[in-house]
C-alpha cells in the first residue's frame, strides 16, 4: 500500500476532525488549533467510538462518548470521569504517519508518509467521490479532459501511477491541473483537483462544474456496464 | 448453547399495548425472524411466526412475545403496580447497533456531560464517584447502587440542577431499569425501563417505558423527554466499532466508572448471552 | 406579540423554528406535540389547526403558519434588527434565498424521510429516497464548493440567511438516516461554521462543539 492522498489540506481547518479509509483501515484526521495534523485509527479505546466524531479542544482530540483527551503523539491524558487520574500511557488509539504537502494530505497505515512531489503553489478546487472503480475514474477524467478545450489543451499525461495522478495541461502548454486519485473502498474514488494559479476565478467554478459531468458520466458508464443483460 | 439459542428464551416487546387496532396487522423481526402482529379486541395481538403462533403477554404498557414455548418468566417491576405513578411508553426508536450496546449505553452516566449536555449532565462536574455494583444471586439480576451525579436538568419535572439518585437493575439481558431522584417527590424513585427488541445481532427496536410520579407534565412533554435522550445516545450507538459488544476483557480498556458495564459484561458472559456479542479476535 | 409553536423535538422541520428562534433571541411559547407514538399531529383539533396535518405550525398573531419556511421568514422579517437574516435589501441575495429555501424543502423529502425509516421505521421507498439524498448532498456540496472558491461562506453571500437555517438541519442530521457526511468536505465546512455561531441550539443527532467551551482547572 502506497502513500495514500487522502483529502485536501484546506478542507482540515484547525480544530477540524475528518475520516478517511483505506483498505479496511478507518481513519481519524485532525487538526489541532495550532495547526498539527494527526491521523489515527478511527476508534476510541474505551468504548470503540468512532473518534471522526470527536471535538478538538487545544491541542487534544477528545472523545464525543466520554470526553476521553488525547494529546497529539496520540496519549490520553485526560478522563473526564477520574478527573485526577493519570491515565496509563497505553490509552492510545494506533497512530498513523501523515504529511501534509503541496495541499494535500497524505496518510500511510503502515510505513512514513512519503508523499508525491508536486508543483508548489497549486490551488484547491474541491474533493470530489465517484461510484466507480478506479479504472473507470481515471479513463473517465482522462478522455473527458482530451475534449475540454476551453479549459485544457487536450494533453493528459500519467503524473505517477502508485498513487495514480493525471496531469492535464493548460491552454498554454503548462502542467495546469493535477487529479489525485484514492479509492476509500470497492467502488468509491475519491479525486482531489487542484489547478495551477494562472487559472482565474471563473475558471475554478468551470472546472468544479467540469468534475461534475465527468462524474455523471463515469457513474452513467458503471450503471449501463452494471445492468442486467435483459434492460440492454 | 448457542447465543441464539440463549436468546430465545427471553420475552421481547413488539409493540406498545393498544398500538394495533383489531385485525389490523404489523410485520417485525425478532433474532432475525419474521414475525406477524394482528391486533385483537383485549389491547393485544396475537403473534405468528412462519405461520407458528406464539406465546403472548402484555404487560408494562407493552405486547411482549417469545419464541420459545418454555421461557423464562418475564422479569418482575414491582413499581408498575404502584397506585399514583403514571406510565408513560415512548414508542419506538430503531439503532443500528447490538441490542447489548444499547443496554450498556444506559448503564453509563460518564457520557452524560458531553452526550446529553445540559440535561443530565455538564462539565465540569464529570467525576463519577465510587458506587457500588453486584450481582443479586436469587434473582440473578445485576444491580448498581450508590450512584450520584450532577444534573442540570434530571427530568421535565426538575427545575434546576440537583445531586441524582441512581440505581440500576438489569433484570434481563437485553432489558435495563433505573430507578432516579423523583425531583417533586424525593421520598419516591422514578423507573425509567429500557425494553430492547433484537431484530438481529445488529440491529434493534428499542422501547423506553417510564413509571413516574409527575401531575403537572403533559403525556407529550414526558414522551418527548426521554425520546431526546434517547436519539442522543442513538447517533454514539451507530458509530460504535464493532457494532456487537465486545464481552471478552482485552478489546475495549474500561475505567472504575464503568464498573456496571464490567459486570453486566461478566454476567453475560457466565450465562452464555452472546447473542449480540462481539466474538472476534 | 404572542408566538406558539406547536413543536415535536425530533423533528427537522420544527427545529429550524427553534434554532432561528434561538439565535433571534425571539421567545414564544412551545406545545408538546406527541408525533410519535401518539400521531397527535393527525388528531382532530391539529388537524382543525393545520388540515395538511404536518409540523410544525406557528401561531404568531393572526397568522397560522403551516409551512416552516414561511416562519423562518416571518421570525426574520419582525424580529432581525441587523436585516441580514432575510435581506430585503439586497435584490439579488434575497432571490437567492428563495431560490435555497425551495432547495431546503427538497431536502426534507428526501433524508428527511429516509431518517423517519431509519428511525421511527416509516413506511417509503427507501431506493427512491436514498438516490435523492445522494443528488440533494451532492447539489449543495457543489454550490457550497463554488461559493468558497468565491470567498463566500454561506449559501447566498458572506452572512447566513434564514436560507441557511432551512438547509442545515436535515444535511446535518443526515447521519441518522445513514449518510455520513464523509464525501462533502464543503459541507462539513458549512455544517461547522453555523454549529459556531453565538447561540446555536443543538437537537437530538447534532450534538454540541464542545471544543468552543473553557472549563476550569483540568482542562488542557
Amino acid at each position: 500500500m502506497s502513500t495514500e492522498p487522502i483529502g485536501l489540506a484546506r478542507d482540515l481547518a484547525p480544530k477540524g476532525v475528518m475520516r478517511a479509509q483505506i483498505g479496511h483501515t478507518d481513519i481519524a484526521i485532525w487538526r489541532s488549533t495550532n495547526g498539527v495534523v494527526s491521523a489515527w485509527e478511527n476508534r476510541c479505546p474505551h468504548r470503540g467510538m468512532r473518534l471522526s466524531h470527536g471535538f478538538v479542544r487545544g491541542e487534544s482530540l477528545a472523545c464525543a462518548y466520554h470526553g476521553w483527551h488525547y494529546d497529539c503523539s496520540g496519549k490520553c491524558h485526560y478522563i473526564p470521569a477520574h478527573p485526577e487520574l493519570e491515565p496509563p500511557s497505553t490509552i492510545r488509539p494506533s497512530i498513523y504517519s501523515v504529511v501534509e504537502q503541496a495541499g494535500i494530505l497524505w496518510v500511510n497505515t503502515i510505513a512514513d508518509a512519503d508523499p508525491v512531489t508536486l508543483p508548489k503553489d497549486l490551488l484547491s478546487i474541491r474533493s470530489i467521490t465517484l461510484a466507480c472503480d478506479l479504472p473507470t475514474a481515471i479513463d473517465s477524467f482522462s478522455s473527458a479532459a482530451q475534449t475540454e478545450v476551453s479549459l485544457f489543451n487536450g494533453s493528459v499525461s500519467v503524473f505517477s501511477q502508485q498513487p495514480s495522478i493525471l496531469s492535464l495541461s493548460s491552454p498554454d502548454g503548462a502542467d495546469g491541473i493535477f487529479i489525485l486519485f484514492q479509492q476509500p473502498y470497492p467502488h468509491r474514488v475519491v479525486a482531489h483537483v487542484l489547478a495551477n494559479n494562472l487559472y482565474q476565478a471563473n475558471d475554478l467554478i468551470a472546472l468544479s462544474r467540469w468534475c461534475e459531468s465527468v462524474r455523471r458520466a463515469a457513474e452513467q458508464n458503471t450503471q449501463s456496464s452494471n445492468a442486467p443483460a435483459s434492460s440492454l | 448453547m448457542s447465543g441464539y439459542e440463549h436468546a430465545l428464551k427471553y420475552w421481547y416487546p413488539i409493540a406498545m399495548a393498544n398500538e394495533l387496532a383489531e385485525g389490523q396487522t404489523k410485520h417485525t423481526q425478532l433474532l432475525g425472524n419474521d414475525i406477524v402482529l394482528c391486533g385483537n379486541n383485549r389491547g393485544s395481538a396475537d403473534v405468528r411466526t412462519a405461520g407458528k403462533p406464539l406465546l403472548v403477554q402484555s404487560d408494562y404498557g407493552h405486547v411482549w412475545t417469545t419464541l420459545s414455548d418454555d421461557p423464562h418468566p418475564l422479569f418482575s417491576i414491582p413499581e408498575a403496580s404502584e397506585h399514583g405513578r403514571r406510565f408513560v411508553p415512548c414508542g419506538v426508536v430503531r439503532v443500528s447497533c447490538s441490542p447489548l450496546r444499547a443496554v450498556e449505553n444506559f448503564l453509563d452516566i460518564a457520557h452524560f456531560p458531553f452526550v446529553h449536555t445540559g440535561i443530565l449532565g455538564s462539565e465540569p462536574h464529570t467525576e463519577v464517584y465510587k458506587y457500588d455494583v453486584n450481582i443479586d444471586e436469587t434473582a440473578d439480576e445485576v444491580f448498581a447502587t450508590n450512584i450520584k451525579f450532577f444534573q442540570p436538568q434530571a427530568s421535565k419535572s426538575a427545575e434546576g440542577g440537583i445531586e441524582t439518585e441512581y440505581i440500576y437493575r438489569v433484570p434481563a439481558p437485553m432489558a435495563a431499569v433505573l430507578y432516579k431522584t423523583c425531583p417533586p417527590k424525593p421520598e419516591y424513585l422514578d423507573v425509567i425501563a429500557l425494553f430492547v427488541q433484537p431484530l438481529d445481532e445488529e440491529t434493534c427496536d428499542v422501547w423506553p417505558w417510564m413509571a413516574l410520579y409527575d401531575d403537572t407534565s403533559s403525556m407529550a412533554d414526558l414522551i418527548q423527554f426521554q425520546q431526546l435522550i434517547f436519539v442522543q445516545d442513538r447517533s454514539i450507538l451507530e458509530n460504535q466499532m464493532p457494532r456487537r459488544l465486545p464481552i471478552d476483557p482485552g478489546h475495549e480498556i474500561p475505567t472504575k466508572a464503568d464498573l456496571t458495564s464490567i459486570a453486566y459484561r461478566r454476567w453475560l458472559k457466565k450465562r452464555g448471552a452472546y447473542y449480540g456479542a462481539f466474538e472476534g479476535i | 406579540m404572542s408566538i406558539t409553536l406547536y413543536n415535536y423535538v425530533l423533528s427537522g422541520n420544527c427545529y429550524k423554528v427553534r434554532l432561528l428562534a434561538k439565535l433571534l433571541d425571539i421567545t414564544y411559547e412551545s406545545v408538546a406535540i406527541d408525533f410519535h407514538p401518539g400521531q397527535e399531529h393527525k388528531s382532530a383539533p391539529l388537524l382543525k389547526l393545520n388540515p395538511a396535518g404536518t409540523l410544525p405550525i406557528l401561531v404568531a398573531d393572526e397568522n397560522i403558519f403551516t409551512e416552516t419556511q414561511a416562519m423562518l421568514v416571518w421570525l426574520a422579517q419582525n424580529h432581525d434588527t441587523s436585516g441580514t437574516w432575510w435581506p430585503v435589501n439586497n435584490s439579488d441575495q434575497i432571490a437567492n434565498v428563495v431560490q435555497w429555501l425551495g432547495f431546503s424543502s427538497r431536502l426534507s423529502a428526501t433524508i428527511g424521510e429516509l431518517r423517519l425509516n431509519s428511525m421511527l421505521n416509516k413506511a417509503i421507498d427507501v431506493d427512491a429516497a436514498k438516490q435523492g439524498s445522494q443528488q440533494s448532498l451532492r447539489e449543495l456540496e457543489s454550490h457550497l464548493c463554488e461559493q468558497r472558491l468565491k470567498g463566500l461562506q454561506w449559501l447566498t453571500g458572506n452572512n447566513p440567511t434564514v436560507a441557511d437555517i432551512a438547509c442545515f438541519p436535515y444535511t446535518a442530521l443526515s447521519p441518522d438516516a445513514g449518510i455520513e457526511h464523509d464525501e462533502y468536505p464543503s459541507i462539513r465546512s458549512w455544517l461547522h461554521e453555523l454549529r459556531s455561531l453565538d447561540n446555536f441550539l443543538t437537537m437530538p443527532g447534532i450534538h454540541e462543539l464542545h471544543e468552543l467551551k473553557s472549563i476550569d482547572g483540568k482542562t488542557p
